[in-house]
């Protein structure tokens, strides 16, 4: 800031002094035409393409417009926000969604653990195996946990035990992954120290590598707490109960004013659950 | 020196006295932390009715059952036979070409939404980066603006958004791209934050807008970042616009609702291994993507 106040104003350049500067190196000056014709059609197809998928996608102003005047409505009937007597409703269907969440977590940790061991790098050597064991986490990461509770739910009824188990098979993938790159990030000069002592391999785990991935680890456990409560919301609208479930009957009805105090409750939920998760992560990882 | 052996045997005692005070707190303190988190982990399951109800019953008959039932009658002498034949892959694939165009919109649907959602994230980030932000109030404002719109998972929104937009593609645009302009627009920031401030001052010190300041000062420096990070939501979007369907925001999550309410569960099961398909296409596109950008990057 104080530089800029000792500065002088730039310095006004004249016509001919472009003129020479153009004669010198006329590449800093001008863009040249080829580079230009190049850049806009580069810009006109990347438009033409995005206005061929929005129309794709019925993203046309008119549906839009049609739509907003709707969504105006229900954001003024959201106000003011009311539960209309099921406060005490909601605020367990919270805590159960809560419970889901921890639930989930636990079971995909329980699961992970092994699988993070073998996805390592420093504990299966073979390349090819690796490959094929890292790949498959990364397949099965993509799958969204609605999709395994849609069949879940199906195969064990209604409730909440489908949801649990569908946020546990989200979670192993990606925490496997997660735990397999803590393992393979860990300084394996511990573990060596206890080999040369004579510790067996056992002893090089418990006390070579768990102290020093244990905390990565319980942290990351703890990120995906937090993402599943999220998940965990999702699930009751096909029929793992909890908050999703309230939230779904009430848009159906058109209850704006009970949807936005739910989502109040919920979004300060998530966001007191998360304040709570960074603290104890930071106090995990900087000890 | 029988003196000073027993005040070195005094001095060990005390020692041992004190480390086991010491080791006794510690194997306390770990007791009670095992076993409060045993009770958490216990209030959960049962709050949750996990164990509750038939569900808890045989839960690994029910999951043998459920594989069985998801795996279809392939035979192996028709397998290529047509559509008619029962046991052939066409049977099992009966809808291909509709399942294909859903495939496609949900492509449809991911691209545009995270374009939608990169080009919002931007000017978000903007608004929202320390170093950049034209004042502090809209800096708090647009942070705890995207903090809020992060914490509401897309389903939910797109739920909402179904009943106003109608059932389609369009809410399930809108939903996926407002997510991914909450995430993005912090990620960005903090990228933008990161930032080098000195070619930033430099397009100042000569009269530059604060535009130029952005487009010359930072873009530059930060535009790898936002393509990497652009790309990686793409993937992520892919998956979520998969499951939009169910709620009724177009692509393939309709087609995977339908197969559960007419209980054609091998059905399912192709869907799932075209979704999977289509996702490890799209990391593939991505990823080489990716690594003709840093190549592009490393060459300029």
């Amino acid at each position: 800031m104080t530089t800029s106040a000792t500065l002088a104003a730039p310095p006004q350049v004249t016509a001919h002094q472009m003129q020479v500067a153009r004669a010198i190196a006329p590449h800093l000056v001008d863009t040249p035409l080829a580079v230009q014709i190049r850049r806009l059609a580069l810009w006109i197809g990347l438009s033409v393409i995005f206005v061929a998928l929005s129309i794709g996608v019925d993203m046309t102003p008119a549906t839009f417009a049609k739509g907003l005047s709707k969504l105006a409505d229900f954001m003024a009937n959201m106000f003011p926000p009311n539960a209309a007597g099921g406060e005490v409703r909601i605020l367990q269907a919270l805590a159960a969604t809560f419970a889901m969440a921890v639930a989930g977590t636990f079971l995909g940790v329980l699961g992970a653990l092994p699988l993070g061991l073998v996805g390592a790098k420093t504990f299966v050597a073979n390349p090819a195996l690796h490959f094929l064991i890292r790949r498959s986490f990364d397949v099965f990461r993509a799958i969204p946990a609605l999709v395994w509770a849609l069949i879940l739910i199906v195969a064990f009824g209604l409730g909440p035990f489908g949801g649990v188990i569908a946020l546990a098979l989200t979670d192993i993938p990606r925490l496997a992954k997660l735990y397999a790159e803590a393992i393979e990030n860990c300084d394996p000069r511990a573990q060596e120290g206890i080999r040369a002592t004579g510790g067996q391999r056992r002893a090089a785990i418990r006390f070579g590598l768990l102290p020093e991935v244990l905390p990565v680890m319980a942290s990351q456990s703890l990120y995906m707490l937090e993402s599943n409560f999220r998940n965990a919301a999702i699930l009751g609208i096909v029929g793992a109960g909890g908050i999703g479930f309230e939230l779904e009957e009430r848009i159906r009805i058109f209850a704006f004013d009970q949807v936005a105090w739910i989502v109040i409750a919920y979004v300060l939920c998530v966001m007191v659950l998360d304040l709570v998760s960074e603290k104890i992560r930071s106090r995990l990882v900087h000890g | 020196m029988p003196q000073q052996e027993a005040i070195k045997a005094q001095v060990i005692r005390e020692f041992e006295a004190q480390r086991r005070v010491t080791l006794l707190r510690q194997r306390t303190q770990q007791v009670v932390v095992l076993i409060g988190f045993s009770a958490l982990i216990a209030v959960c399951f049962q709050v949750s009715g996990f164990f509750s109800g038939s569900q808890g019953s045989d839960p690994w008959g029910r999951i043998a059952n459920l594989l069985n039932i998801m795996v279809p009658d392939l035979k192996p002498e028709a397998l290529f036979e047509d559509r008619g034949t029962a046991g052939s892959l066409s049977s099992w694939f009966y809808d291909m070409p509709t399942w294909l165009s859903l495939l496609w919109e949900t492509v449809q649907i991911a691209v545009v939404a995270t374009l939608f959602g990169i080009f919002c994230g931007f000017w978000a980030s903007l608004l929202a980066s320390k170093n950049l932000s034209p004042s502090p109030v809209i800096y708090w404002f647009t942070r705890r603006s995207l903090e809020v719109i992060r914490t509401l998972p897309d389903l939910i929104v797109a739920l909402i958004l179904v009943a106003a937009f109608g059932v389609g593609p369009l809410p399930g645009v809108i939903a996926i791209a407002l997510g991914t302009m909450a995430s993005l627009g912090k990620l960005y920031s903090e990228a933008n934050e990161a930032a080098d401030m000195r070619p930033v001052e430099a397009v100042r010190a000569v009269g530059g807008s604060w535009w130029a300041q952005v487009r010359f000062g930072v873009l530059p420096q930060v535009l790898p970042h936002y393509a990497s990070y652009g790309l990686l939501r793409l993937e992520i979007n892919v998956g979520a616009a998969a499951a939009l369907g169910v709620v009724g925001a177009g692509g393939i999550g309709i087609e995977l609702s339908r197969a559960i309410t007419y209980t054609e569960f091998d059905t399912y099961f192709a869907l799932l291994i075209l979704i999977i398909g289509l996702i490890i296409l799209i990391d593939l596109v991505s990823e080489a993507i990716r690594h003709r950008l840093i190549g592009l990057e490393a060459s300029a």
